[in-house]
């Protein structure tokens, strides 16, 4: 009798899931299957052939793949290597509060290609992610001119505040902010374009908006003082780093995928306006895929002419992670964080630290999230290519997540008063 | 006054464009865009950006594209950078005989790459014709006893060195590639050999004696030398390519282009006698980082009889010309390649040249055609990725052309001794 376990089955998304099958024939070669619809009806899939052992058993975590979508033992390879039925989708959960995201997981008792209706699964077992943890709130922001929403853990506090800022995409991403405060962080996710009554598009970056963000934050109840971490990916690391290098609200940084200069557009702040790099658009090539590589247009910020867009770290009163992916095909992003980093030591700060994932990409997200090797992005008529591996991707975002935690950790039990 | 100018403005695929522009201001920087419409409708695009000297001009035969679908210098780079607008389209040239490709060269102003293509303004446009038969060349469609297909003769008398053509996993007919052999002097008869007229629709074994009748057929006709025929043969299409050269002694010369070394899948019957052939192991598949499928793996050889299923190549009287793209996807080209000349060398043999092409993926095809990446075949949901680099590849397809017409003439063209 063949049985199919996943525990557990209902989990948060950044949390492993251990998957079994019992009950096969000795030696006989199955495939695991992963579905899942998101919140636009978009599918994604996943799977992987494997052989069972003497006792007719496959487990995950120690049993190799075969082939499929990944190849080799990796307990959670259907979740990470999930990959859309449409090419160029990205899997983001929206509705973080309401419903999990559901995976189901099927078993065929044979190499089975073809995702069709014709062949049944012989068992079944459906998987829920979610990403929020009991207990945790979530309240829709719209104080002053910040739009966002605030992630507070249960219990009586005060917590680390955190603001998270994503990139591009524009609008409102809140699951990392959610899973954030889920270990105990109070998380505000935090819009600054494309969302509600904010500006349709990112013109210029306003830092006194961000440093508005920062006030809220430290003016709640729940949130100790006297100062803010922020999370940051891509564009929003950029900002992210604008903000440890202006605000004081600002003690610990982390940034992912970002940039040390400011690209494209203005950064405002009071009466300081620093003028952007821009990309060489000429030098920008076209992938295979037909995906844009925009890393083949990135200025070198440590070429002179490029100075003035390049930010201050010197001047961060805080802590600095950069978190960087080897195959980033957005941005050199390894570059920009190394020229940050020196730019700091020749300052004589040690308050900065990096973290390079050889093999990873750009988006960079919590564990278990499917690589993204290249989707839609609003800006622009063609995909954009975001690079990684999928085995090393993984791998990096299992690690950086720890790492992000303990950062923050370490940072705010340091200073953090329980007043 | 801008002036673009492209020559030939009519002209054979097969055959390079020299493209220019003038009266620019100096060191402006321009974009060139190209597309295609093909029978479908379907759109194909590419871009490039220039920068001019310092009189204002642009020649693509010596300037190096700064960026877009291709950098360096690269005179036909527009042509074999056309990317589908839909994604995962192949551009396959179905009616060869009575239209071109038509090709539209846009000269435009600097623009973001990332603006739509559709409606971009442009300075000047040229449109070129690339057409797939030379003037002359007669198509006859074949329906000989169970044959299927088209037969290409050059224009002339004759007699011509003739070639079976054989693509692979694609099924039906393609004759691009024979209507171009014959614009180059080739008898090329564009074999069919599943899901084509009726011809079965599925392929569930491979008779030798189909493709015996061919030759014979190939070999009997006035215009062709009666010597012995070339086969020319792609893919699944190269598999039988090997079997052919083996087991027939009608043919002289075989190019084999990513084919595996032994029969696979299904088995080969020639009088009476059957071949089995070694089971695709589909747990190996794997997928790239897109989702689409590699089929590499799936070729591994488990078990003795499957290691001993290598075809017997050194009974073979013919010549071979293995080419191999070393990016190739779908199958080990490389590995297959080097085992069955390993086999050749062990039994004394010489009879065989390797062009092995570092880049190139498992669709060679012929000069200037876009790489084709990945696509979508009709009985597969998850797109197919063929490999390849698209420098690597262009230049690839652009050498192994010039070397395939060689290679067939040299085998094929019966050496006149002087009667002195």
């Amino acid at each position: 009798m063949f049985q199919l376990t996943a525990t557990p089955p209902n989990g948060l998304a950044d949390e492993p899931v251990h998957i079994r099958v019992t009950g096969l024939p000795p030696a006989q070669m199955v495939t695991l299957k992963a579905s899942l619809k998101d919140e636009k009806g978009n599918l994604f899939q996943s799977k992987a052939f494997y052989r069972a052992n003497e006792a007719g058993e496959v487990d995950l975590e120690r049993a190799p793949a075969l082939g499929g979508d990944y190849v080799g033992v990796h307990a959670m390879g259907l979740f990470w290597s999930l990959k859309p039925e449409k090419a160029f989708r990205r899997l983001l959960k929206r509705d973080v509060i309401n419903n999990p995201f559901k995976v189901t997981l099927d078993l065929y008792d044979s190499v089975c290609l073809q995702d069709s209706t014709t062949a049944q699964p012989r068992a079944s077992q459906m998987v829920q992610r979610w990403f929020l943890g009991p207990g945790v709130q979530r309240k829709q922001i719209r104080e002053g001119r910040v739009r966002g929403a605030l992630f507070i853990p249960p219990g009586e506090g005060p917590f680390p505040g955190i603001i998270d800022l994503f990139g591009s995409i524009g609008g409102l991403v809140e699951f990392r902010a959610s899973l954030l405060a889920t270990h105990g962080f109070a998380v505000l996710a935090l819009a600054y374009f494309a969302y509600e009554d904010l500006p349709d598009k990112l013109l210029e970056l306003d830092l006194e908006y961000f440093e508005e963000a920062a006030n809220f934050l430290l003016a709640h109840p729940k949130i100790q003082r006297p100062g803010i971490g922020v999370i940051s990916v891509s564009k929003g690391a950029e900002i992210g780093l604008a903000m440890a290098c202006y605000l004081k609200q600002v003690v610990a940084t982390v940034c992912i995928s970002g940039s040390n200069a400011i690209l494209e557009i203005p950064l405002r702040y009071r009466d300081l306006l620093v003028t952007p790099m821009r990309f060489d658009w000429e030098c920008i090539q076209i992938h295979v895929s037909g995906a844009v590589r925009l890393r083949s247009g990135n200025r070198d910020s440590r070429n002179e002419m490029n100075q003035q867009s390049v930010l201050p770290v010197e001047k961060a009163q805080g802590c600095i992670l950069f978190i960087v992916g080897e195959n980033d095909e957005c941005l050199n992003t390894r570059a920009y964080a190394e020229q940050a980093m020196d730019q700091l030591k020749s300052h004589g700060r040690s308050s900065g630290k990096m973290l390079v994932y050889p093999g990873a990409g750009h988006l960079i997200e919590p564990p278990y999230a499917p690589l993204c090797f290249a989707s839609w992005s609003p800006a622009l008529p063609r995909p954009v290519l975001w690079g990684g591996d999928p085995v090393a991707h993984a791998a990096a975002q299992e690690h950086s997540w720890r790492e992000i935690q303990k950062f923050f950790r370490q940072h705010f039990s340091g200073t953090g008063s329980k007043l | 006054m801008v002036q673009l100018t492209a020559t030939p403005l009519s002209a054979l695929v097969d055959e390079p464009v020299h493209i220019q522009i003038t009266g620019l201001s100096p060191f402006q920087v321009v974009t060139l865009q190209a597309s295609l419409k093909d029978e479908k409708e379907n759109m194909f695009y590419s871009h490039a950006y220039y920068r001019a000297n310092k009189v204002g001009k642009v020649d693509l035969e010596y300037d190096s594209a700064l960026g877009g679908d291709y950098v360096g210098v690269h005179p036909m780079g527009l042509f074999w950078s056309l990317k589908p607008k839909k994604l995962l389209t192949r551009l396959l040239k179905k009616d060869v005989m009575n239209s071109p490709f038509r090709v539209q060269i846009k000269l435009c102003d600097l623009q973001s790459p990332l603006r739509n293509q559709d409606t971009s303004t442009s300075m000047v446009s040229v449109t070129l014709e690339r057409w797939y038969v030379a003037p002359g060349v007669t198509r006859i469609p074949v329906e000989e006893g169970r044959l299927r297909g088209a037969l290409f003769l050059p224009s002339g008398e004759g007699p011509f060195p003739g070639v079976i053509d054989l693509f692979g996993g694609i099924g039906g007919l393609s004759e691009h590639r024979s209507s171009l052999l014959a614009s180059r002097g080739f008898a090329s008869l564009a074999l069919a050999y599943w899901g084509y007229k009726d011809l079965p629709s599925q392929l569930q074994k491979l008779d030798l004696e189909y493709f015996e009748e061919a030759s014979n057929f190939l070999l009997r006709h006035p215009k062709v030398f009666g010597q012995g025929i070339g086969v020319i043969s792609t893919s699944k299409g190269a598999e039988i390519g090997l079997s052919m050269a083996i087991y027939l002694k009608q043919v002289t010369a075989t190019i084999l282009i990513n084919g595996p070394n032994s029969p696979y899948g299904i088995p080969y019957v020639y009088r009476g006698y059957t071949h089995q052939s070694i089971p695709y192991s589909l747990q190996f598949l794997s997928t790239n980082a897109l989702g689409f499928i590699e089929f590499q793996g799936i070729y591994e050889k488990i078990g003795v009889e499957a290691s001993q299923s290598l075809f017997p190549i050194e009974k073979a009287h013919g010549h071979f010309l293995f080419i191999v793209g070393e990016d190739d996807k779908s199958i080990n080209s490389k590995e297959h390649a080097k085992k069955a000349i390993e086999k050749l060398r062990r039994h004394g043999k010489k009879n065989w040249t390797l062009l092995s092409y570092p880049g190139a993926g498992h669709l060679i095809e012929p000069p200037y055609s876009p790489l084709c990446w990945a696509s979508k075949m009709p009985n597969a949901c998850t797109p197919i990725s063929w490999g390849g680099e698209v420098i690597a590849h262009a230049a690839a397809q652009e050498h192994s052309w010039k070397e395939i017409q060689k290679f067939l003439r040299k085998h094929l063209i019966p050496v006149v001794t002087s009667q002195l």
